[in-house]
This record gives structure tokens, C-alpha cells and sequence, in this order.
């Protein structure tokens, strides 16, 4: 019951937080760290600072009972954002991912030397900052996708298939398909209505 | 073909940073094998990154805290200034951090050398020992009773069976064995728990990393284990 209880409104929580990414100015932040970056911009700095500190700190103590460790974990995060900001592509995710990678590598390093007093700082070995590994995975992921889809388009009826793949791979207007196959209008618009609600019933089992 | 991945509530423990380092390089090396998990891994990082960093939302978490009083009023002023100080302290220098990345590693064992995976490379090993055609190399992470080796299972070799009172994970970083249950690949993660007994069998050999603690109390939630290797594995 009262693992019940607690889990709950975790799971509120993380439903919620998908709708509400506008909170978040992921523009600016972007800019604020590419300033850094490019120009070694303190003010812009100072605008990452305030926004972040008050909040790593904040669960920071929630890894950590005593407060010097919880401000050591302020101070090395924001201080690789400093020392590291060119290495962040906006381009392969967040600043806000970004940022958290950063704080996570920290809070785990400074853990493991409590624990098991190492100062071998694994955690970028573990979850590498700047690597090839985020940029390889954008393709992968489209690379993946398209398959996908290509193998449900190839699923459909074949005159269902030749409008998919006229109005969207090859970006023909349903008229140009229209004289194209020698088809009335209303043939295609139905044909390519029916066909998207076989693509959107696969691809969400799929995607599941 | 990689089979055996590691459940949800592992990948979202890893992802938050509770893992020790030892299982944690285990997902680490699985991952770089299996771009399944790695997509999985890169939307729940986005996804806790996202809601560590929302603006002005107090977790139900912190208020379940006892230590919500302090931390939410905090006392401004102070923070304010030790901020400011933090921040001139943090810009003062100039310097950037390149990051260089690691050169791997190589293992051999039985006159047959491997490309270990780059996680490991700033990972001491201890020496190697050999029962039979089992060979085994322990990792110097220091985590109490919990043990992390590369073991080395020679072809036709294998491991007797035994029951084991903790967990034990198995990431196959090279080549292929078999139990009961069937084939295992490279790739595959494969946790088991005490209540498992099996006698894995390697016909054409393997090399394996290897996680196991000893200790009753981290088995809890840890399911579906393997338990290839007994105390000389541990």
C-alpha cells in the first residue's frame, strides 16, 4: 500500500513533465552557452549560473546530507559548463541534457569517492560528454525510422502504396497523382486517407 | 542478435547515476552494442534532464522530504553571495577542457588478445587467474562485496553448476554460450539471482564481464539471473 502510495504521484509527475517542456527556454539556454562558448560571455554565464545553481543545488542535497558537498557539486558542474560549453552541439540534444549529464558525471564521481574512496572519475568514461555517441545516434534513429516505414508503406495494398509513395517521397500534389495514374480526384483523397490509417495503426504498435 | 537487455527500472537507475560504477559499466558496454537500449537511454536522459531543470516545479519528492523545510526558503541572502563568488571564482580562468578520448585496452587470454570496450580503459585489472579453461582478471573498482571481473571461458570449456546468493550480471562482450535455456551472443545482459541454477557451456569460447556480490541484500527487484560462475568467478 504504501509503496503504492509514494509511487503514485511520481508517475503524475512524469506525465506531466513532457507537457510542460515549454516551460523551459531551450533557445535561450542554447544561445546563453554558445555565447560561453564563442565568447567567453560572463554574463551570459551568469545567466546560465542563476538559472541552473539554485536548482542542481537543490537536488543536490537530496544525494547528499551534508551541504559542502551539495555546493562542491554546484561549483565542479558549473564549472565544466564553463570549461566545456564548446564542447556542446546544440544540434545533438539540450542544454538542459547536456547540463544534467554534466551534474549526474559530477554527483557520481564525488559519490564514488565517498564510497569507495577512488578519485578515478569514471563517470565521463560511463556517460561521455562530448562524443561521437550522441552524433551517431541522430542517424541511426532517422536511419531506423524510415525503415520502419518504409517496410509498413511496402505492407499496404499496392494501389494504396503507389499514393503514399507519390504524395510523400516523391512530394506530387494529389491532382499531379491524379492525371498521373488516370484516376479521379476523389480516388487518391480516399485511397491515401485509408492507406494513413493503416500507417498510424502500425507505427503506433510499433513505436510502442 | 542481441537478445537479453537490462530491465526499465535498471536503464532509469543508471540513468539518474545510483548505480555502482561496476553495473553501470555493464549497461555502458551493452549499450554501445545495442542501439535499442542506447535510444532508450538517450530519451530518459532527455526526460530527467528535462524535469530536474523545469522551472519553479516542486517535485512531490522534496516535499515527501524531511529536509524540504531548509531547502525550499534557504536563506537568500547567503546563497545570493556565495553564488556570486562561485561565479567569479568559475570565470576567472580562461582555460577550456579538450576532451581526449580513451585508447582501448587489449586483454589476452589463452594467446588470444581482445579490443576491450572504451569504458574500461582507465580501469586497473588485477592479475589473471586460470582454473582449467577458465581464466579470470578482477577490476580494481573497490566496491566492497560487490565483485567485477572479465572472465575468459576457453572453447569446450564451461562452469560448474552452483547457486549463488546474490545477483550476478553477465554483459558477453565476445563470442557465444550456452545453457538450458538456450544460446547467449555477444551483447547480451544477462542478471540472474540466487534462485537460478544452470551450467553454461562454451563451445567455441567467451569472454565475459562479470558483476557479483555475495551479500542477501541486493537481490531484492534484481530478477532473472544468471549464475554461471561460483566464488572463484565472485
Amino acid at each position: 500500500m504504501v509503496a503504492i502510495q509514494t509511487n503514485l504521484p511520481t508517475h503524475v509527475s512524469h506525465a506531466k513533465s513532457s507537457s510542460m517542456t515549454d516551460k523551459i527556454d531551450h533557445t535561450q539556454l542554447s544561445a546563453w552557452l554558445k555565447e560561453v562558448a564563442d565568447a567567453r560571455c560572463k554574463i551570459a554565464f551568469t545567466h546560465l549560473f542563476k538559472f541552473f545553481a539554485p536548482k542542481i543545488q537543490r537536488i543536490a542535497r537530496s544525494k547528499f546530507p551534508n551541504e559542502a558537498q551539495s555546493h562542491e557539486v554546484v561549483q565542479d558542474t558549473m564549472s565544466n559548463v564553463w570549461r566545456k560549453a564548446h564542447l556542446f552541439d546544440s544540434d545533438k540534444g539540450a542544454a538542459t541534457t547536456w547540463v544534467y549529464t554534466i551534474m549526474r558525471n559530477v554527483t557520481f564521481d564525488i559519490l564514488r569517492k565517498i564510497k569507495s574512496n577512488r578519485e578515478d572519475n569514471l563517470s565521463d568514461d560511463i556517460w561521455p560528454i562530448a562524443e561521437s555517441a550522441a552524433a551517431e545516434e541522430q542517424p541511426y534513429e532517422d536511419h531506423l525510422e524510415n525503415k520502419q516505414l518504409l517496410r509498413v508503406i511496402e505492407a499496404l495494398p499496392e494501389t494504396q502504396q503507389e499514393v503514399v509513395k507519390g504524395f510523400y517521397l516523391m512530394e506530387m500534389s494529389q491532382e499531379q497523382l491524379a492525371n498521373h495514374l488516370n484516376l479521379p480526384l476523389g480516388t487518391i483523397k480516399s485511397r491515401l486517407r485509408l492507406a494513413l490509417a493503416k500507417l498510424k495503426v502500425h507505427l503506433g504498435e510499433d513505436n510502442d | 542478435m542481441i537478445k537479453h537487455h537490462p530491465k526499465f527500472e535498471l536503464l532509469e537507475a543508471f540513468v539518474n547515476g545510483d548505480l555502482p560504477a561496476s553495473l553501470s559499466i555493464a549497461i555502458t558496454i551493452h549499450a554501445e552494442m545495442c542501439p535499442l537500449c542506447q535510444q532508450k537511454i538517450l530519451q530518459l536522459t532527455e526526460q530527467v534532464a528535462e524535469q530536474s531543470f523545469e522551472e519553479d516545479v516542486i517535485s512531490l519528492d522534496d516535499l515527501d522530504s524531511p529536509n524540504y523545510s531548509d531547502i525550499s526558503i534557504d536563506d537568500d541572502l547567503e546563497s545570493d553571495a556565495l553564488f556570486d563568488s562561485m561565479i567569479s571564482n568559475i570565470t576567472f580562468s580562461e582555460d577550456v577542457v579538450e576532451v581526449v578520448k580513451p585508447t582501448n585496452k587489449n586483454v589476452t587470454f589463452k594467446d588470444k588478445t581482445y579490443v576491450l570496450p572504451t569504458v574500461l580503459s582507465n580501469i586497473g585489472f588485477g592479475k589473471t587467474a586460470n582454473v582449467g579453461k577458465l581464466s579470470r582478471s578482477r577490476l580494481q573498482l573497490n566496491e566492497d562485496e560487490i565483485h567485477t571481473n572479465l572472465l575468459h571461458i576457453n572453447a569446450g570449456g564451461g562452469v560448474p553448476a552452483h547457486t549463488h546468493k546474490g545477483f550476478e550480471l553477465t554483459v558477453l562482450l565476445d563470442g557465444s554460450f550456452t545453457d538450458h535455456e538456450g544460446e547467449y551472443n555477444k551483447g547480451d545482459f544477462i542478471m540472474l539471482d540466487g534462485t537460478f541454477t544452470h551450467t553454461p557451456v562454451s563451445e567455441n569460447g567467451c569472454l565475459c564481464y562479470t558483476v557479483a556480490n555475495d551479500a542477501l541484500h541486493f537481490t531484492q527487484g534484481i530478477n532473472k539471473l544468471l549464475n554461471p560462475i561460483g566464488s572463484f568467478i565472485y
